[in-house]
């Protein structure tokens, strides 16, 4: 019954706060046993019944049908996370093009360094986006 | 199967009523939803046992340990007087939405 356990546990990871994901995860466990004994009880082998009541319980989607408050909230953080990631792409991109503008005509402009500017200004959008990441994920 | 958007603000609804008429445990409840709509609403497991908990949390149902017919203990559910009442303000949020879909949208269509 422990692949019970780690299934729900992984089910509800990263989803809700300490409190009601206890409660969630002992609620979710202890039915998904039932549902196993009884099929036990009706000659399923006990591996057979595991798998098959994991596979009919449902995902973390079926879950969160039962928080409608928190359904918007989690397209929120999806929506942050891309925005993060990109602006994570983004710098990236923008580095590699002043590091190779700057080498590639560095006599141009007296051996000076000045991507290195670049790189430091530019982490400010990275940062913002994980911190408003962060932020709305709490 | 319906729309999970649409029914989503009844589910607990639903429940509160069916445990209004007898206690039942949780899979009982998965049944007996398939079975009532018609195939309609096949309610995720997942989903039935997180709006008990969410029922139980707000104290509109109890859960006791009850005897399985080969022995050994399940768990059941009943409602509780505040979840009653949960029920009754509930049913006529539902009748006031029927009204107004009935006056908005005449009839409904058997014949599609």
């Amino acid at each position: 019954m422990n692949k019970i356990k780690t299934f729900v546990s992984k089910l509800l990871k990263d989803y809700f706060n300490d409190q009601d994901k206890k409660e969630l995860i002992e609620i979710l466990t202890t039915s998904l046993e039932e549902k196993v004994d009884d099929l036990v009880q009706s000659g399923t082998p006990l591996e057979e019944a595991i798998d098959k009541s994991i596979n009919e319980f449902g995902d973390v989607h079926d879950v969160l049908e039962a928080y409608p408050e928190l359904n918007k909230k989690q397209e929120v953080i999806k929506k942050r996370k891309h925005q993060f990631l990109f602006s994570l792409l983004g710098y990236l991109i923008v580095s590699g093009i002043a590091i190779y503008i700057n080498f590639t005509f560095i006599q141009f402009f007296a051996d000076i360094l000045w991507f290195i500017l670049i790189l430091i200004a530019l982490l400010f959008w990275p940062i913002s986006m994980l911190f408003r990441y962060l932020s709305v994920k709490k | 199967m319906i729309n999970s958007d649409v029914i989503r603000g009844h589910i607990e609804t639903i429940i509160l009523k069916l445990l209004m008429e007898k206690d039942m445990y949780g899979y009982e409840l998965v049944n007996v939803i398939k079975e009532r709509t018609n195939n309609l609403f096949l309610i995720k497991e997942a989903t039935l046992y997180a709006v008990l908990q969410r029922l139980e949390k707000k104290e509109l149902i109890s859960s006791y340990l009850g005897e399985k017919t080969f022995g050994g203990k399940r768990r059941y559910y009943q409602v509780s007087p505040l979840g009653r009442a949960y029920f009754k303000e509930m049913l006529s949020e539902w009748d006031m939405l029927r009204k107004i879909m009935f006056n908005m949208l005449g009839e409904s269509n058997e014949q599609d």
